[in-house]
C-alpha cells in the first residue's frame, strides 16, 4: 500500500503536495490578527475626524477599545448589506446614511442586521430628546433601528450679490409663485446670446433627492405612515407637473447644476443659478469646495407651495446603528450614546460641518447663534433651528430608493410629453402627470406584493 | 511494472484533482444551487421561500426586465452593424502594405481595449457632460450647439455604443487581421488576372476566406454586449440613468440580487440571459454554417 501511494507521484509532485500542506498549515497557525475591542465604520470623513480625538479619550479611560474606519459609502454599503445577508462580520457599530440603511430593512424583522434599539431608547429617555421626525427613516415596521445623528431641515440659499445688485427684496416671498415673479428679471438676457444670462433654481428632472424633498414639503410622499405605496397621489402629481413647467418651455426657470460636480459647481460660482436648496450639511459642502461664494450666498425659508404652506423640508440623514452580531451590545449602546447624545460633539459638529443636532434641549445653546461669513453674517443654525420642528417625516421603506427613481423616470417621461406636445403649463400637464404616477405606483406595488417577508410581518402586526 | 501500472492509475487523478475540485466547487455547485435558488425568493442566502416557477412568471410580466433586455439588445446591435463593420474596414487599411507606419498605426488602434472598461467609462463621463462637457464645448464653438444638451439622459444607449466602439474596434481590428493576412495570395491573383475589381475580389475572394473569424467576432461581440454592465454602471454614476435608458440584464441582475437582497429573481434573471445567449449563439452558428453551406 505504501508502496503505492508513494509511486503514484514522481518526486517533484510529492514536492509540490508536500509544500502545498505546509503552506496551508502555515497559513492556519498564523494568529488572528482581528483587533480587540469594538469596531465602527464611517462614510463621511468630515465626522471621522470628529469622532477620531473623541475615541481617542474614550478608549483612554474605558473599556472595549473602539477601533474607528473610515469606509467609502459604496465601500460601506456593499460589506454591510453582504455581511447582514450572509451573516459574514462587520463592524459592530455602523453609521449609515438614508439609502444605505434601508437597505437593511428588506427582509423579514428577525433579519434586519441592526439591532432593534425600540425599547432602549424609549427606556431612556431619548425618544422624547430626540426630535421626532429624525427618526422616521430608521424605523421600520414599528421598530427603531438607529440613532438619529441629525435633522437635515432645508432652506434656500440664494446668491444674494445679484439679487441686492438687481434691488430684488426677498422679504415678501411667500410662495413659489412670489419667488419666480420677484426673481424674474434675473432672467434678462443681457448679453443677447438667445438664451436667459441665469437661471432661478437649480432642479432638474435628474435630481431624484431634490425631486422627493420638494414632493415631502407639499406634504406629499412615496409611502405613507403604514409603509404602503402612495405615490399617484395628487399632491406628487402636482409637485411633478410643477417642476416639468419650471424644466421646460418657455417658463423655464431652473438649470441642473448638481452638487458634488465640477460642473454644477462652475454653474453656481459663474452665478448662472440663482438659488438651490440647502439642507445644513449643504452648507459645510460649499464652504469647503466653493470659498469663492463667501459673502455671497444668504438664506431664507424655502418658498411654499401655497399660502401659509410649509417653508421646509428635509434632504439626507445618517443613523449610528449596532450590528446584531456585535460581540458587546452593552458597550455598543453606550459608546452609541456618548458619540451621539454629546453636547461637545454637538457642537463640534455644527461648527464643522453646519449640521444641527437633533437633540431639542441643546438647540437654545448660544454657538447656533454666531454670525456665518459665508452667509453675509447670518446664524444659519438659528435659521435652521427654527424650522425643525417643521420638517416633514419620512417612511424607511427599503423601496425608497427604487420609489424614487420611479419618480424621477415619471417626471422625465412628463417632460418628455410637454416638448412633443407643446404643452407647458400645471393644468395642461397634470393628466400626464397622474398617468405617470400611476404607473410607477403599480411597478412599486408589484414589488412590494412580491416581498413575501414584509407581508408576513405586515400581517403579523395586524 | 507493478509501479507502473499504480503510477498511471493515480497519477492522472491527482493532478486532475485541483480542477475537478475547484470545477465542483465555483462552477457546479453554483450552477445547480442558482437553478435552486431561481425557484426562491430570498433575501441574501439565508432566507428564502419557495416560490415555484414564480420569479419566471414575475419576470415575463416585468417592465424594467424588458426595458433592460431592449437596451441590451439595442447595444448587441450597435456593436455589431457598427463596430466591426468599422474594425474591418481599419483591417483592410493596415493590412496595405503601401501605408505608412501601418504598425504604429496598429498599435495606436488597439491601445484603447488595453484600458480598463472603468477607466474608459471615467474617460467618457466628462466628454458627454452638459454645459462643461468636452463634446458639447467643442461643438459649441464649432456650430453654436446648445451648451447644455443632455447626451447621458436623452441618449444614453447612443454615448455607450460611442464608448464601446472606441475601445473595442482596435481589439476586433486585430481578427480581422490576423484572418486578412491568411488570406490564400494566389486566389486573389488569380481572381485579378481574370478581371475582377477591387470589390469583386473583396466580395468574392476576401469575405469568404474571413467569413469564420468573423462568424467568431460576431459571436464574441454579441456575447460581449450582452453582459454589459461596468460601462454604464460607473458612467451612469451607479444608476441606470433617466428613465432606466442605460439599464442592462447584467445591471438589474446586480441590481436585484445585490443591492434587494433577492438572489432568486436574480438568478432567474441570469438563467434568461443564458437560455437567450444559447438561443442567440445556436442561431448564429446555424446563419453561418448556412452562408458556408
Amino acid at each position: 500500500m505504501l508502496t503505492t501511494i508513494r509511486s503514484a507521484l514522481s518526486p517533484g509532485g510529492w514536492a509540490i503536495v508536500i509544500l502545498a500542506a505546509l503552506s496551508t498549515l502555515l497559513v492556519l497557525s498564523r494568529p488572528d490578527t482581528r483587533r480587540s475591542g469594538l469596531d465602527m465604520w464611517v462614510f463621511a470623513r468630515p465626522h471621522h475626524e470628529m469622532y477620531v480625538p473623541n475615541v481617542e479619550s474614550w478608549n483612554a479611560s474605558r473599556d472595549p477599545d473602539l477601533n474607528l474606519y473610515l469606509l467609502s459609502l459604496p465601500a460601506l454599503e456593499r460589506r454591510m448589506s453582504s455581511g447582514f445577508l450572509s451573516d459574514t462580520p462587520v463592524a459592530d457599530l455602523i453609521e449609515a446614511d438614508v439609502r444605505v440603511a434601508s437597505r437593511a430593512f428588506t427582509g423579514p424583522l428577525e433579519d434586519v442586521g441592526f439591532l432593534d434599539l425600540t425599547d432602549r431608547i424609549r427606556e431612556s429617555g431619548i425618544l422624547e430628546e430626540i426630535n421626532g421626525p429624525s427618526f422616521t427613516p430608521w424605523t421600520s415596521r414599528g421598530r427603531i433601528f438607529g440613532l438619529p445623528h441629525d435633522v437635515h431641515p432645508v432652506m434656500l440659499a440664494y446668491r444674494a450679490d445679484l439679487v441686492e445688485e438687481a434691488g430684488i427684496d426677498v422679504s415678501g416671498i411667500e410662495t413659489w409663485d412670489d419667488f419666480i415673479g420677484a426673481m424674474k428679471p434675473l432672467m434678462a438676457d443681457a448679453d443677447g446670446d438667445g438664451r436667459p444670462d441665469r437661471y432661478l433654481l437649480n432642479v432638474w428632472e435628474t435630481q431624484i433627492d431634490t425631486i422627493e424633498a420638494f414632493v415631502l414639503q407639499a406634504g406629499g410622499s412615496y409611502f405613507d405612515e403604514h409603509e404602503r405605496v402612495a405615490i399617484d397621489s395628487e399632491v406628487n402629481a402636482r409637485v411633478i407637473s410643477t417642476i416639468a413647467t419650471w424644466v421646460a418651455g418657455p417658463n423655464r426657470i431652473a438649470v441642473d447644476a448638481q452638487e458634488f460636480t465640477a460642473s454644477g459647481n462652475r454653474l453656481k460660482l459663474e452665478g448662472f443659478v440663482v438659488a438651490s436648496i440647502m439642507p445644513d450639511w449643504l452648507g459645510g459642502v460649499w464652504k469647503h469646495d466653493m470659498g469663492d461664494l463667501s459673502g455671497k450666498v444668504k438664506l431664507m425659508p424655502i418658498p411654499a407651495w401655497e399660502e401659509g404652506g410649509c417653508r421646509t423640508t428635509v434632504w439626507g440623514g445618517t443613523m449610528l446603528g449596532i450590528a446584531r452580531s456585535t460581540r458587546d451590545p452593552e458597550a455598543a449602546w453606550e459608546l452609541a450614546k456618548h458619540l451621539y447624545l454629546s453636547e461637545d460633539l454637538a457642537r463640534q459638529l455644527y461648527e464643522s460641518n453646519g449640521i444641527i443636532s437633533p437633540i431639542r434641549r441643546l438647540w437654545a445653546r448660544e454657538f447656533y447663534d454666531v454670525p456665518d461669513e459665508f452667509f453675509q453674517g447670518q446664524a444659519p443654525g438659528r435659521m435652521y433651528i427654527d424650522l425643525a420642528p417643521s420638517v416633514p417625516h419620512r417612511t424607511s421603506s427599503p423601496f425608497n430608493q427604487i420609489a424614487k427613481e420611479r419618480v424621477r423616470d415619471a417626471l422625465t417621461r412628463l417632460r418628455q410629453y410637454a416638448e412633443q406636445e407643446e404643452m407647458f403649463t400645471l393644468e395642461e400637464l397634470l393628466p400626464e402627470a397622474r398617468r405617470q404616477l400611476a404607473s410607477a405606483h403599480e411597478d412599486i406595488q408589484l414589488r412590494v406584493d412580491r416581498n413575501v417577508f414584509l407581508k408576513e410581518d405586515s400581517e403579523g402586526q395586524r | 511494472m507493478n509501479t507502473v501500472v499504480g503510477r498511471s492509475r493515480w497519477t492522472p487523478l491527482i493532478f486532475l484533482a485541483p480542477f475537478i475540485v475547484t470545477f465542483l466547487v465555483f462552477t457546479a455547485y453554483p450552477l445547480v444551487q442558482s437553478v435552486n435558488l431561481s425557484m426562491h425568493q430570498t433575501y441574501g442566502p439565508k432566507t428564502s421561500t419557495f416560490v415555484g416557477g414564480g420569479n419566471f412568471t414575475q419576470l415575463f410580466g416585468d417592465p424594467l426586465f424588458w426595458k433592460a433586455l431592449g437596451n441590451t439588445f439595442l447595444f448587441a446591435l450597435g456593436s455589431v452593424l457598427l463596430q466591426l463593420p468599422l474594425s474591418l474596414g481599419l483591417a483592410l487599411l493596415l493590412d496595405r502594405p503601401a501605408v505608412k507606419g501601418r504598425l504604429l498605426f496598429r498599435l495606436i488602434y488597439f491601445s484603447p481595449s488595453l484600458a480598463g472598461i472603468v477607466f474608459v467609462a471615467l474617460l467618457f463621463g466628462p466628454i458627454f457632460e452638459k454645459n462643461t462637457g468636452l463634446l458639447n464645448v467643442w461643438l459649441n464653438s464649432l456650430i453654436g450647439f446648445d451648451l447644455e444638451f443632455p447626451w447621458m439622459e436623452r441618449h444614453v444607449m447612443t454615448g455607450l455604443i460611442v464608448a464601446g466602439m472606441w475601445m473595442y474596434v482596435g481589439f476586433n481590428m486585430v481578427y480581422f487581421l490576423a484572418a486578412l493576412q491568411n488570406v490564400d495570395r494566389s486566389i486573389e491573383e488569380a481572381a485579378l488576372v481574370d478581371g475582377a475589381g477591387p470589390w469583386q475580389r473583396f466580395r468574392h475572394v476576401t469575405i469568404p476566406a474571413i467569413r469564420p473569424v468573423a462568424g467568431f467576432v460576431v459571436l464574441l461581440s454579441v456575447i460581449g454586449s450582452f453582459q454589459l454592465f461596468e460601462l454604464p454602471f460607473v458612467l451612469l454614476n451607479n444608476t441606470a440613468g433617466p428613465d432606466n435608458r442605460g439599464l442592462t440584464i447584467v445591471m438589474y441582475l446586480y441590481q436585484t440580487g445585490f443591492e434587494i437582497g433577492d438572489l432568486g429573481y436574480a438568478s432567474a434573471i441570469g438563467w434568461s440571459l443564458a437560455i437567450l445567449l444559447m438561443i442567440l449563439a445556436i442561431a448564429l452558428r446555424l446563419l453561418l454554417r448556412r452562408y458556408e453551406d
